[in-house]
């Protein structure tokens, strides 16, 4: 269809320039998606960390030495997988530029209401995207306007990107709908005001990170002395933090049963607050975590497919309290360990012997050991769709980008920093679960993200926040992809690559 | 069974009686000698089930790929003097009796019609083609009528395929003895398969062909009937072919007008393997203690932590039917209209439509699937020619020719894809069995391309000794941008017969015949481009919940390119033939020079200011250039025997020039290394196993490796492959830049066609020898199969244990030479000298033959008759995907009444 022809009137430019951007929040290949799929945004925020990891076992899972050197940190400029995730995460910011584009150039077919209604969604997804480029890759190009050129185009510091985002969001959060967006109706999926107020509060606790435009040396800006403006009010990065979760709590959200976050028909969830809509009917959206960790005899018991990889390190399950007397409650929620029982019954492997994950026996290339394929707890967490499509690719589970504990737990270090009590948010996220309360520290409120927030994504981040990533501070930026380097030569490779 | 363009009997090959019915251009402009014409008594003999297997090693500078596959499916890809374009369109122009056609049709057109083929490969001669003749013509005459007598023929073949060579695996006993040797954990199935034995079995091939002429004093026809069927040596895998032909010719008004007639149809059933690596990569792994055959419980067993094969006999059971139907007519009217000047209106109409039909049986696939999808294909075609020719007084000669032509095409699709099946009874039949219609499962497509054309010729010779010819060509195409519409290519070429010219030669008793000639020419390639290419254009691009409703939404789905057009390829060429004693030994020499410019090539453009990572465009060059050699020897001439030796050697050399230029103000370059080719397989996603590159300044498709120097031991007793640090900087990095380095080229840098006949009396044998040298191969079989770290998951080669390798970094270790001569065939042919018993019976020929003799090689692979020659992700690597190693045994009969 030539492209004159489709933004003749309101609808259609709705439809194809705004809800077609929401095409690319999931994705159904390899490094696209925000989350779902392989070797994209999401892996290089978690195998990276202490979290979970993909070790080589034996002839699996080598692939020429990627998920090691993700592990590792020894990470290099010319992983294509970076390359893609770098294409992927521009793709769209370049669309949604597309979209404000032709959305100004057909603006007399629309009322002023919609005209602002749809820049603004295009522009919070913008900063959505902007958001985890500029946190991957640091110094990245702003860039703005559809019609760009090549040679205009030249990074900005992290710090500029950083003050762009939080102004988008801010300039366009009024005309954003005060609504849930993971419920099933007209907002499903959609950037909403919470999600716009969650990305806020993540943007300003980690302020003193993503204002740094030095991240090799190792002077950090204090929080309290970075500000922002709110309602017209100055506050400080743990104020401003409070304020938008504040703002979060007052739409409605609940702590609801944990597992109710993650089931098959998780729309109903009354904490989630973005999601990726998942219909295996309907959407091309694909969940490829359970599938790639649950090994092969675990697959076939469920009817389903497996690649037996991903499995959580040592320290993420002693964490939970793993072989000890007091086990964090989630742990059952989060992980198949030891004997593998579907529907009541033990999962055989073919020489008749149970299944059984060595949660303990896990390293980096377990090739030649006797837990080559069976060393490590899987990822559990989604509730298994037993009429999932495509190996257990399509699922009807949505997937969780940001739900509602995040929102307390954000708030609980926000207030701890800023030397308030954070005790009431983290106490509410331990007591739901059942777990014991603790003191609320910088240093408990960092394991508790890993216990409640374990395979969600954030890992990566948390640990930046904390200090704890790497000793080496440069690799808490990702190297700008060689590929991309070498076709615009006005892109600096980011400092220690 | 000479393969020169001037041999014994060069008489017998003047373009002009040769090509007098093709319908395209009526004044061939050919330079003697230039145009190289394969007509029946040089075409393969032995078992040939297609058109193109009987040119195979027979010209210079022409490649069939064989690709190690199976016969009937192998011959997809055709290479005239190498490969000239990055994106597509490299094979050549198929013209069949004067209608555009492509190489699968010509497929199905059965062997014994075919009268000549006439492959074009200088500039001068496919610019004739304007934007699309670049990647060389084929143009393919098929037999019509002779003249009034009735001639009826039937001939046919009867043959068996049988496999000579498997990959050396474990064995059942093996296996188990050297997991329990090594003290691992396997799965002990209690028997003793050999799945490549049980996947494969006897071929079975018979080919039965009638044909009969006949006609009056003013007219003729011809009709032939032809059917093909194979059982191809993997089970379960059958491919038939049935065609019919009819060609009419009528001539009127006092011979004034003359009507040429044809139809052609075929209907052609394929079975192909729905994934070859998978089939065979699982047949060569699959744990041997498994039965041959389901397990006790009715299923298949399968290696429970091996998750990139199957039960190699469950794979056999996934179905991938394709049934083509081809239909083609062309009619000509052609007017003599007295002093000098014809008139000739050529029209054609082609329908072709290709079904694909597969099926994944749910034990191979969760929940089933089943796919159908139909690509239909309508051509016209009309053009009018004027043609003038006049000889002088003097004994010079003009001839001019104009042409107008018009070609409109019309191509719909659709598919479908249906998963969630609760059984497999109804296969792809009725797709109502399924329960989900994924999202982009379903989908048409319909394109309408149009081609205007004008073309001038003209040639003039001087007293039969020296000729000009010229022409230009003007294309007009619908497929690229504003601006770019026209293209326009001119070529030039001369011919002179030195010895006709020098008395003094003509009085050399040794010498009996010497030219030579030289062309320039411009030709294009559009093969890169589809019909929309340079528009802006908005696509579904998903299916999303939008004011709670699933919601289908236009998207940008790629980067568009409103400048397209196609690229250009300019040649320049230069040859010699020589005939001595009598032409008993003639030779011809031919260099080649060309250059693709405007290349098309899907160019890596940086995000942002581009929304995806690539866009066709029209930047960067490479060239092709090469030496063709001819001997014809006949050391033995004489009633009762002879000896016809011909051996064609081409050197081909390609280079890759630049993959830069300006787009819109942007310099646009490639990466400097960009891979083609990668491993595949358990271990092997991602990650540092790109094998084959292609690299400006480099030929198209170097191995580009880490080097290997040794292996070195393992704590554990174990051996891993030692890299070396090519870089020196103290860090070993397999990663593209770092510790790697041009290894060699995956494409031959010479290739040798040879045929050997011998005849007496009436008995006749004829050998072909071909082969292909100064290329390498990568065994990534060997290299899988090798690596202990995957057993006991994936059983290994029987060397394995032994050699206790637990690696698999790719390194060139495992790249090898991929030099080899091949006999191709073997055929004794009788002449039974019938004659003298019936009054009916003209010729009774019987025929024995074994195709796929021996090769001789110092490859350690199966065959080293991989992909050689076309670029594709397989170019060059041996893969665990070839099939086994077969030979055919044939027997055939032909009898003209």
């Amino acid at each position: 269809m030539p492209e004159d022809k489709a933004y003749t009137s309101a609808k259609d430019i709705e439809q194809n320039l705004v809800a077609t951007l929401y095409n690319y929040i999931g994705g159904a290949t390899e490094s696209e998606g925000l989350q779902g799929t392989p070797r994209g945004v999401y892996d290089w925020n978690s195998i990276t960390t202490d979290e979970q990891l993909i070790p080589v076992r034996g002839g699996d899972w080598y692939d020429g030495g990627f998920w090691l050197r993700l592990h590792t940190h020894t990470w290099t400029p010319t992983e294509l997988p970076l390359e893609n995730t770098w294409n992927y995460l521009y793709k769209v910011i370049t669309l949604c530029n597309k979209s404000l584009y032709n959305i100004e150039k057909n603006k007399t077919v629309l009322s002023n209401t919609e005209y602002t209604g749809f820049t603004s969604e295009v522009r919070a997804i913008r900063a959505l995207f902007y958001f985890y480029t500029m946190d991957m890759f640091g110094n990245i190009p702003l860039v703005t306007d559809y019609h760009t050129t090549q040679n205009q185009i030249k990074q900005c510091n992290r710090n500029v990107v950083y003050q762009f985002i939080i102004d988008e969001l801010q300039s366009v959060l009024p005309y954003l709908a005060n609504e849930h967006s993971n419920y099933k109706g007209k907002y499903y999926g959609r950037i909403t005001r919470p999600v716009a107020e969650f990305l806020l509060a993540k943007l300003c606790l980690n302020a003193e990170v993503y204002s740094d435009d030095d991240w090799t040396d190792k002077k950090i800006p204090n929080g309290k002395d970075i500000y922002f403006t709110i309602d017209g009010k100055k506050k400080n990065a743990w104020e401003a933090t409070i304020t938008y979760c504040e703002k979060i709590k007052e739409t409605g959200y609940v702590l609801d049963g944990y597992a109710k976050n993650f089931c098959i028909h998780n729309e109903e969830s009354k904490e989630n607050i973005f999601v990726i809509p998942m219909d295996k009917m309907l959407y091309s959206n694909t969940f490829s975590y359970l599938f790639r960790s649950r090994h092969y005899a675990h697959g076939s018991a469920l009817g389903l497919d497996a690649e037996n990889g991903t499995c959580a390190t040592c320290s993420t399950v002693k964490a939970y309290g793993y072989g000890t007397d007091s086990v964090d409650p989630r742990f059952q929620l989060n992980f198949f360990a030891d004997t593998v029982k579907v529907n009541g019954n033990v999962v055989k492997l073919n020489n008749g012997k149970p299944l059984v994950y060595y949660p303990l026996e896990v390293s980096e290339n377990m090739t030649g050991s006797l837990y080559e394929k069976t060393g490590g707890a899987r990822m559990s967490k989604y509730e298994t769709d037993p009429t999932a499509y495509d190996n257990g690719h399509l699922q009807d589970n949505d997937i969780v980008l940001f739900r509602y504990a995040d929102v307390l737990l954000m708030e609980a270090e926000a207030k701890t920093r800023n030397g308030m009590d954070g005790e009431e948010e983290l106490a509410a996220v331990e007591k739901r679960v059942g777990a014991p309360s603790l003191s609320a520290n910088l240093d408990n409120i960092l394991k508790e993200r890993l216990l409640e927030l374990m395979w969600e994504g954030w890992r990566r981040n948390d640990l930046i926040r904390f200090g704890k990533f790497d000793e080496d501070k440069h690799l808490t930026v990702f190297p700008i992809p060689s590929i991309c380097k070498d076709l615009n030569h006005n892109l600096d490779q980011n400092p220690g690559y | 069974m000479g393969l020169l363009p001037i041999t014994a009997n060069a008489q017998k090959r003047h373009p002009q009686t040769i090509l007098a019915d093709s319908a395209i251009i009526s004044v061939h402009p050919y330079q003697k000698g230039s145009a190289d014409i394969i007509d029946e008594s040089r075409m393969n003999k032995g078992l040939i089930i297609n058109s193109l297997e009987a040119l195979s090693g027979q010209a210079a500078g022409v490649n069939v790929s064989s690709n190690g596959s199976s016969h009937m499916a192998m011959l997809s890809s055709v290479r005239v003097r190498g490969t000239t374009s990055l994106t597509g369109g490299n094979d050549p122009l198929v013209i069949i009796d004067g209608v555009y056609s492509d190489i699968s049709t010509l497929n199905s057109i059965y062997p014994a019609d075919i009268q000549s083929f006439t492959i074009l490969k200088n500039a001068s001669e496919t610019a004739l083609y304007g934007s699309r003749g670049a990647s060389g013509v084929i143009q393919v005459t098929t037999k019509k009528g002779l003249g009034s007598k009735f001639h009826i023929s039937y001939d046919g073949n009867m043959g068996v395929q049988s496999v000579y060579k498997y990959l050396d695996m474990l064995s059942g006993d093996g296996y188990r003895t050297t997991a329990q040797r090594l003290g691992l954990d396997y799965e002990d199935g209690g028997y003793h398969t050999d799945f490549q034995k049980a996947i494969s079995r006897t071929g079975m091939i018979q080919n039965h062909h009638i044909a009969f002429s006949g006609g009056g004093e003013n007219s003729n026809y011809r009709a032939s009937l032809a059917l093909m069927k194979q059982n191809t040596i993997i089970r379960k895998h059958d491919n038939a072919n049935f065609a019919a032909k009819v060609d009419l010719q009528q001539k009127a008004f006092d011979d004034i007008m003359t009507i040429d007639f044809g139809v052609f149809g075929s209907s052609m059933k394929k079975e192909g393997i729905y994934d070859k690596q998978k089939l065979f990569y699982s047949a060569a792994t699959q744990n041997p203690t498994f039965p041959n055959g389901k397990n006790a419980n009715g299923g298949w067993d399968r290696n429970s932590s091996a998750s990139q094969i199957g039960n190699p006999l469950a794979l056999l059971h996934e179905q991938d039917h394709n049934k083509m139907l081809n239909f083609n007519t062309h009619m000509a009217f052609s007017f003599d209209l007295g002093q000098d000047w014809d008139l000739k209106f050529f029209g054609s109409y082609s329908y072709n439509s290709i079904e694909n039909a597969q099926y994944l049986p749910t034990w191979v696939w969760a929940q089933g699937q089943a796919y159908r999808s139909e690509v239909k294909n309508e051509d016209w075609l009309g053009n009018a020619q004027l043609n003038y020719h006049h000889t002088f007084v003097n004994g010079n000669k003009i001839e001019v020719n104009l042409l107008g032509e018009y070609q409109k095409r019309n191509q719909r699709g659709f598919f479908t894809t249906v998963k969630g099946f609760s059984n497999n009874d109804f296969g792809y039949d009725n797709m109502k069995a399924g329960s989900t219609l994924p999202y982009g499962g379903t989908g048409s497509d319909y394109e309408d391309p149009a081609l205007a054309s004008a073309m001038f010729l003209i040639k003039y010779s001087f007293h039969d000794v020296v000729e000009l010819t010229g022409n230009a060509r003007a294309d007009g195409s619908s497929m690229f941008g504003n601006g770019n519409k026209w293209g326009f290519f001119p070529s030039i070429s001369t011919s002179w017969d030195v010895y006709k010219t020098f008395s003094k030669l003509r009085s050399l008793r040794w010498l009996s015949a010497f030219s030579v000639r030289s062309g320039y020419g411009l030709s294009g390639n559009t093969g890169g481009i589809e019909s929309y290419n340079s528009l802006f254009l908005l696509n579904p691009n998903g299916l999303i919940s939008w004011n709670g409703t699933p919601t289908t939404t236009l998207g940008t789905t790629s980067n568009t390119n409103p400048n397209l057009k196609w690229e250009t390829r300019a040649s320049f060429n230069i040859g010699a033939d020589m005939g001595f004693l009598s032409n008993r030994i003639v030779l011809t020499a031919e260099y080649y020079y060309s250059r693709t410019r405007d290349m098309l090539y899907m160019y890596d453009v940086p995000v942002p200011p581009f929304i995806y990572n690539k866009l066709l465009a029209n930047l960067g060059s490479m060239s092709n250039s090469g030496l063709e050699l001819g001997i014809g020897l006949t050391p033995i001439q004489k009633k009762d025997m002879e000896l016809n030796i011909n051996l064609n050697v081409s050197f081909q050399k390609n280079k890759l020039i630049s993959l830069s230029g300006n787009y819109e103000g942007t310099h646009l370059s490639a990466p400097e290394h960009t891979s083609i080719g990668s491993l595949d397989g358990a271990g092997f996603h991602g990650g540092n196993n790109n094998i084959v590159y292609q690299i400006i300044g480099q030929p198209l498709g170097v191995f580009y490796l880490p080097h290997c120097t040794g292996l070195t031991k393992n704590a554990d007793g174990s051996y891993s492959y030692e890299i070396a640090d090519l870089d020196n900087d103290k860090v070993i990095d397999v990663a593209d830049g770092k510790d790697r380095y041009i290894a060699g080229q995956a494409t031959p840098k010479m290739t040798l066609g040879s045929n050997v006949s011998f005849r007496y009396k009436d008995f006749d044998i004829s050998l072909q020898i071909n082969g292909a040298f100064g290329h390498k191969i990568y065994n990534g079989t060997s290299l899988t199969y090798m690596n202990m770290n995957s057993f006991p998951e994936y059983n290994v080669m029987k060397k394995a244990p032994e050699t206790n390798i637990k690696d698999q970094v790719a390194t060139d270790y495992w790249l090898e030479r991929g030099d080899y001569l091949n006999f191709d065939y073997l055929t004794l042919g009788w002449n039974v000298p019938i004659r003298n018993l019936s009054k009916y019976i003209s010729n009774l020929r019987l025929s024995l033959s074994v195709n796929n003799i021996a090769t001789i090689t110092s490859y350690s692979g199966l065959t080293p008759m991989i992909n050689s020659y076309v670029v594709d992700n397989t170019l060059g690597i041996d893969d665990k995907r070839n099939y086994p190693s077969y030979r055919s045994f044939s027997f055939g009969l032909s009898i003209q009444f």
